[in-house]
């Protein structure tokens, strides 16, 4: 799996691309700004991209313009966003244009190798990743009207481990529970949240955005 | 006299020019050096007109030559002397109006006061009427009146006490009839115009500069307070918190590290607590930073992290904001703050269920207006929260206006004087 890597920290970049490689990655090229990481995207059109969102030369969210110009010309192009914090107005942002393939972590889940790495492979295969953080931030917020309202406790904790990136069996694993009723849950969520039936992955995706947009 | 006394004061006016440069930072242009002498300037030219409307007597001559001391050794005085004296000229010449317009119906010339008759050599005999009926030359007798052309309507012969001399004296005084007020109504009014308009820029600028100097001076105090409050509870949190983590994780791998050879499994559990203090350690940090600058601010400026905020409130809000670029960093960050105190006051303390957020930016002033549905009962001056939002703005000559009556609604309007620095470059 082809992949592109910008960071701007050396010691980091560098910790990237061998984590990368030790999980059997090929590292296209590794850059350390915004309009190489632009150019990088669009030249060599990689599997998946590693983006940092502070870049130089403005060390403002110049990554995430980047990565978010580079999926204008090219839809679809899978890109996990690693970033110091997290921001629900950015994991927005990555999300709007609806087409999958879109991650948003932490930094530090990188400490996780294997789970890292089967979030980037998810990301790659069209999937959405939301950090666990971005997730848990939306279970405090209460509205009134909102569709997600409708759901049951036990859906939204399905809905939830769904925007991390989970696939059903990962939740199923987490929640103790069969894969069937796992599928069944996903059934009923997108029955609530009235996603009409279609491939399964698009609506994994915007029954994401659904819930991220409350 | 009244020339010995010009002289003196066109030499007075020299010096101030010359000391002017000192002034005016050793700048050569006259523009700089008229600019540092300010309104002063204008002092001994008004006093020439009172000496040359009043005649030279102890009083005119007095006073030009307190003008002229004053504009050399008080220079900052000097304007506002200007001002007054203006002011003075004007009421003068409103009086002096009246009494033409009076006294000239009555079929008497108006002359002033008694000394303003110029007592002339006590040899004359006669004396030439002038237009300026105010100046008027006194003869020791009764002088015989050399008409001008064309003839004035009114001419009267008038006894005089001249001060210091035996006798009375007499001066021819002529009228052009009552309408003579006219120019001398218009130049009291000219006068009084431009001296009331010399007031604020004068005297008053002294005391709005006073209460300013006042008021920066207690802004800038709790700004050094508030920053030296936010450093040490930086300190604090570092010390109590990442500072601490790292050293106990340094401890535990060293653990690992001893333990590696004798037991690898309890070594690994170690290494595995490390990474969790690790992961602890940055959270903690993220927290701190998004405390300090919040990085979307830093990033995208005020109206996305206003946004963004929005998104991590758990109250439902509305949004109106049109900022077209960027405003100063500090000016960015204090809004963002107040807006955050704001915001956290009506999902903690109101128990709203609905926020609208108003932000735009017109004129150079950034005006936010935040309305809450909550139970309202908010005061500024009970929570120290608002308090350190108003103290925190009023450095940038910001206000907060709280509107809270019991029952709510909560309205609260901030306003900062502030320019925008560049317009947005990205589209999205």
């Amino acid at each position: 799996m082809r992949v592109v890597v910008a960071e701007d920290l050396f010691l980091l970049r560098d910790g990237l691309v061998r984590l990368l490689e030790a999980h059997g990655f090929e590292i296209t090229e590794a850059v350390g700004t915004g309009p190489a990481l632009l150019r990088a995207l669009l030249t060599h059109q990689p599997d998946v991209a590693i983006v940092d969102v502070r870049l130089p030369p403005s060390f403002t969210d110049e990554g995430l313009q980047a990565a978010l110009a580079a999926r204008r010309q090219v839809p679809g192009l899978p890109v996990l966003v690693l970033s110091q914090y997290v921001e629900q107005l950015y994991a927005r942002e990555l999300l709007a244009d609806q087409a999958g393939g879109v991650g948003y972590l932490l930094k530090d889940r990188v400490f996780n190798d294997d789970q890292f790495v089967e979030a980037l492979r998810a990301v790659a295969g069209g999937g959405t990743v939301m950090d666990p953080d971005v997730v848990s931030k939306l279970l405090v917020r209460r509205g009134r009207d909102e569709p997600v309202t409708r759901l049951s406790p036990r859906e939204r904790e399905v809905l939830a481990l769904m925007a991390e990136g989970r696939s059903n069996s990962a939740i199923a694993q987490r929640l103790f529970v069969t894969e069937k009723a796992v599928s069944k849950h996903s059934t009923s969520i997108f029955a609530k949240l009235d996603l009409a039936p279609s491939d399964d992955d698009n609506r994994r995706v915007l029954a994401v955005l659904a819930y991220l947009n409350t | 006299m009244g020339f010995v006394v010009t002289i003196f004061s066109i030499v007075c006016l020299v010096i101030a020019w010359l000391r002017s440069r000192d002034r005016a930072g050793g700048s050569r242009s006259w523009r700089c050096r008229v600019r540092a002498m300010g309104w002063g300037v204008l002092l001994l030219p008004i006093a020439w007109i009172a000496l040359w409307l009043f005649g030279v007597n102890p009083a005119t001559v007095g006073l030009l030559l307190l003008c002229s001391v004053a504009l050399i050794l008080f220079p900052g005085v000097a304007a506002d002397l200007a001002a007054v004296l203006l002011i003075l000229l004007g009421l003068y010449g409103l009086a002096a109006a009246f009494a033409v317009y009076k006294y000239a119906r009555q079929g008497v010339a108006w002359a002033g006061a008694d000394f303003i008759a110029k007592p002339a050599a006590a040899h004359a005999k006669q004396v030439a009427i002038s237009w300026k009926t105010s100046i008027a030359t006194a003869v020791p007798h009764p002088p015989k009146v050399v008409m001008p052309s064309p003839p004035p309507k009114v001419v009267n012969v008038q006894e005089f006490i001249v001060p210091f001399r035996p006798g009375p004296w007499y001066a021819a005084l002529a009228s052009t009839g009552p309408q003579g007020y006219v120019p001398v109504l218009l130049a009291a009014f000219l006068f009084l115009a431009f001296g009331l308009w010399l007031v604020p820029r004068t005297i008053g600028a002294r005391g709005a500069l006073a209460s300013r100097v006042q008021r920066l001076s207690e802004t800038r105090t709790d700004a050094v307070d508030t920053a030296a409050a936010e450093l040490r509870r930086v300190e604090r949190d570092l010390h109590d918190g990442a500072q601490a983590r790292l050293v106990a994780l340094g401890m535990s791998l060293r653990a690992a590290e001893r333990l590696f050879a004798a037991s690898p499994g309890a070594a690994l559990a170690l290494v595995g607590e490390a990474r969790e203090m690790s992961s602890r350690a940055l959270t903690e940090l993220r927290d701190l930073v998004r405390g300090i600058h919040p990085p979307v601010l830093a990033d995208r400026g005020l109206g996305d992290a206003v946004r963004a905020l929005a998104l991590d409130t758990p109250v439902a809000t509305k949004l109106d904001i049109d900022l077209p670029g960027r405003l100063a960093e500090p000016v960015e960050s204090a809004a963002y703050f107040a807006v955050a105190e704001v915001l956290a006051n009506a999902a903690k303390h109101a128990q709203a269920r609905m926020v609208e957020i108003h932000m735009r930016h017109t004129g150079d002033v950034l005006r936010i207006a935040v309305t809450d549905d909550g139970i309202g009962g908010a005061d500024p001056a009970m929570g120290s929260g608002l308090r350190g939002v108003e103290r925190r703005l009023g450095t940038f000559d910001g206000i907060l206006a709280v509107s809270s009556p019991p029952g709510g609604p909560t309205i609260v309007v901030i306003e900062v004087p502030c320019a925008l620095l560049s317009l947005k470059t990205s589209s999205s």
